[in-house]
């Protein structure tokens, strides 16, 4: 079964005299049970209109969306769930333990395990010594360490996340990454928005990226790595003695290899040069600008 | 269901500012045995009207800021997102916020009610009157107070659903409190030789505002508290079935427009 599906899924906000934003249009897509998927696209393209979508915030226009097979307006859609809201906002009388007990709560667990849970989550978010604080004086990286560890108390088989590097420092990215690695070994679904490509090479299965609304790219982030590969930075030693570096383009790799070698040089490394992410990143959604306007 | 209960209620208990309007009504309390004594003859009636208005105003206060704020500010400060991000139905955040407020207001007009016992015996200990007071229609008056506002909660709950900005459920709220205190008097007014000359229509209009208004007139007990007079059961049902209807039918109506309504 898919953990989510989408089909033709679309949002028209309404806003003031009549003002319309056409946040998304017609979305298709299904994620995979295990999978890691990103989700990229620039500011306002249309991520956490489609996040709220999916976690029952706003109504659909048109289209249905599923999660593991139920629709999005019924809660028991959410049971499987862990959500991280964009910019989380908590509540500021509560403190942590009291949040993740609540959490616990609506989602059935029994005490003791909560108890347990939290102290775990609280501690592998360091959070734990700042638990008992009302989380009115957290500072917005705490604030989006303990909304994270809302989303992991109930072990939820599908996590959602909306930006969830937001706010935190290298040692949380770091963190975050982690985690989502984490869960994908325990074959857990991850769905997560970003608009910072690096996080995506480290940890997604699969990519999507949304431009004004409209989806135009899905990729598998391992082929994408691989045709991603423009040519090779060749090392080698001439036969004189000394060090030379050549990239060589792709097609013309084996070529030159043969002619080098025929020389009496001998190679110290070669190594693909690749197309990053950012480039390929920018590259679409440059073309699809054009294309829109 | 019961979760977001206690949390609703341990947020209020958390507040400074409930506490701060819950001194300011005990303060006023406080000033009633001496200011009764002013009226030479009345005192304990003067201090049981005094009491229950005091009772009235607070909650007042506390119906209309907790009822407008509870969704419209959880919206506003975005709660709502990692709310009903779990598994939670909008019907029973919407029916479990407006249970806290409902308990919470009943707590406070329970406090008041006792207190406000303690402070008619005392002036009446100063100044003995003829006849003891009631303290059952007291009670029982002070109760028709904590209804008749947890009703006027339900309307602010109902205008906050609604609205992006405090105004509406404010102002709203306040309005349907003025109005609904003076529609039996207007209904009465309509009814009498007087209004003869009215146009129809605007006779029509003001009996479909009478007829939609809660009447809030049918929970003051003041007047059987203060002179002791005998309560009519049935009467007292009516309003306590009123009461249930027109509960259920706003809480019905808030659920609808809330799941309707894009966060
Ligand atoms: N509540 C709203 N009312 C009107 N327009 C909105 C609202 N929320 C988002 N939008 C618009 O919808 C578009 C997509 O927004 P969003 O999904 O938040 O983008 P992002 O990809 O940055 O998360 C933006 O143009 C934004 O201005
Ligand atoms: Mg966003």
């Amino acid at each position: 079964m898919n953990a989510i599906e989408i089909k033709g899924l679309s949002k028209t906000y309404r806003g003031k005299r009549g003002a319309r934003v056409e946040a998304l249009v017609d979305l298709n897509l299904d994620v995979k049970a295990g999978e890691v998927f990103g989700f990229l696209g620039p500011n306002g393209a249309g991520k956490s209109t489609t996040i709220k979508l999916l976690t029952g915030q706003l109504r659909l226009n048109s289209g249905c969306a599923m999660l593991f097979g139920v629709q999005v307006s019924d809660p028991d859609a959410r049971l499987r769930l862990g959500y991280l809201p964009e910019n989380p906002s908590l509540h500021g009388h509560m403190n942590a333990w009291e949040h993740l007990r609540f959490v616990g709560q609506i989602h059935g667990l029994d005490a003791q395990r909560i108890k347990r849970d939290s102290q775990q989550i609280l501690e592998l978010l360091e959070l734990d010594k700042d638990a008992k604080r009302p989380v009115k004086g957290y500072s917005k990286g705490m604030t989006q360490r303990l909304a994270l560890a809302v989303a992991l108390l109930p072990d939820p088989d599908l996590l959602i996340l909306d930006e969830p590097m937001s706010g935190l420092d290298p040692l949380g990215r770091a963190l975050v990454k982690d985690i989502i690695r984490d869960a994908k070994g325990r074959g857990k679904t991850v769905f997560f928005s970003t608009h910072i490509t690096s996080d995506i090479e480290a940890v997604c299965d699969r990519i999507g990226i949304v431009v004004r609304g409209r989806l135009c790219a899905l990729e598998n982030v391992a082929e994408l790595l691989r045709e991603g590969v423009e040519g090779y930075l060749v090392r080698y030693a001439d036969k004189l003695g000394c060090q030379h570096e050549d990239l060589i383009v792709r097609d013309r790799l084996r070529e030159r290899l043969d002619s080098l070698l025929a020389s009496g040089a001998t190679l110290d490394a070669i190594e693909p040069h690749r197309r990053d992410m950012e480039a390929y990143f920018l590259q679409t959604v440059k073309d699809a600008e054009a294309c829109l306007s | 269901m019961l979760p977001i209960i206690l949390m609703t209620m341990r947020c209020f208990l958390r507040d400074r500012i409930l506490f701060a309007l819950l001194g300011a009504a005990g303060l006023l309390l406080l000033l009633i045995p001496a200011m009764s004594s002013f009226s030479m003859r009345q005192v304990q009636e003067l201090s049981i009207t005094l009491s229950l208005s005091a009772n009235s105003f607070l909650l007042l206060i506390l119906a209309t800021l907790l009822g407008s704020a509870s969704v419209w500010g959880d919206i506003e400060r975005r709660y709502t997102a990692g709310l009903l991000g779990l598994p939670l139905s909008r019907r029973s955040y919407l029916l479990g916020k407006f249970t806290g407020i409902a308990v919470f207001l009943l707590a406070c007009c329970a406090i008041l009610a006792v207190a406000g016992l303690a402070v008619i015996a005392i002036a009446k200990s100063q100044y003995p009157a003829a006849s003891d007071p009631q303290w059952w229609v007291i009670l029982l008056a002070s109760a028709m107070i904590g209804l008749k506002y947890v009703l006027l909660a339900a309307f602010a709950m109902f205008f906050s659903t609604l609205s992006t900005s405090f105004f509406l459920p404010i102002f709203g709220t306040l309005g349907v409190y003025f109005a609904g205190t003076a529609s039996q008097e207007v209904f009465e007014y309509l009814n009498s030789d007087i209004a003869e000359n009215l146009s129809p229509l605007v006779k029509s209009c003001a009996e479909a505002f009478y007829y939609i208004l809660p009447n809030f007139s049918a929970f003051d007990l003041k007047v059987q508290a203060v002179y002791g007079l005998p309560l009519d059961a049935m009467s007292l049902l009516g309003t306590l079935l009123y009461f249930l209807a027109y509960l259920a039918v706003l809480l019905t109506l808030s659920v609808w427009l809330f799941e309707r309504r894009d966060l």
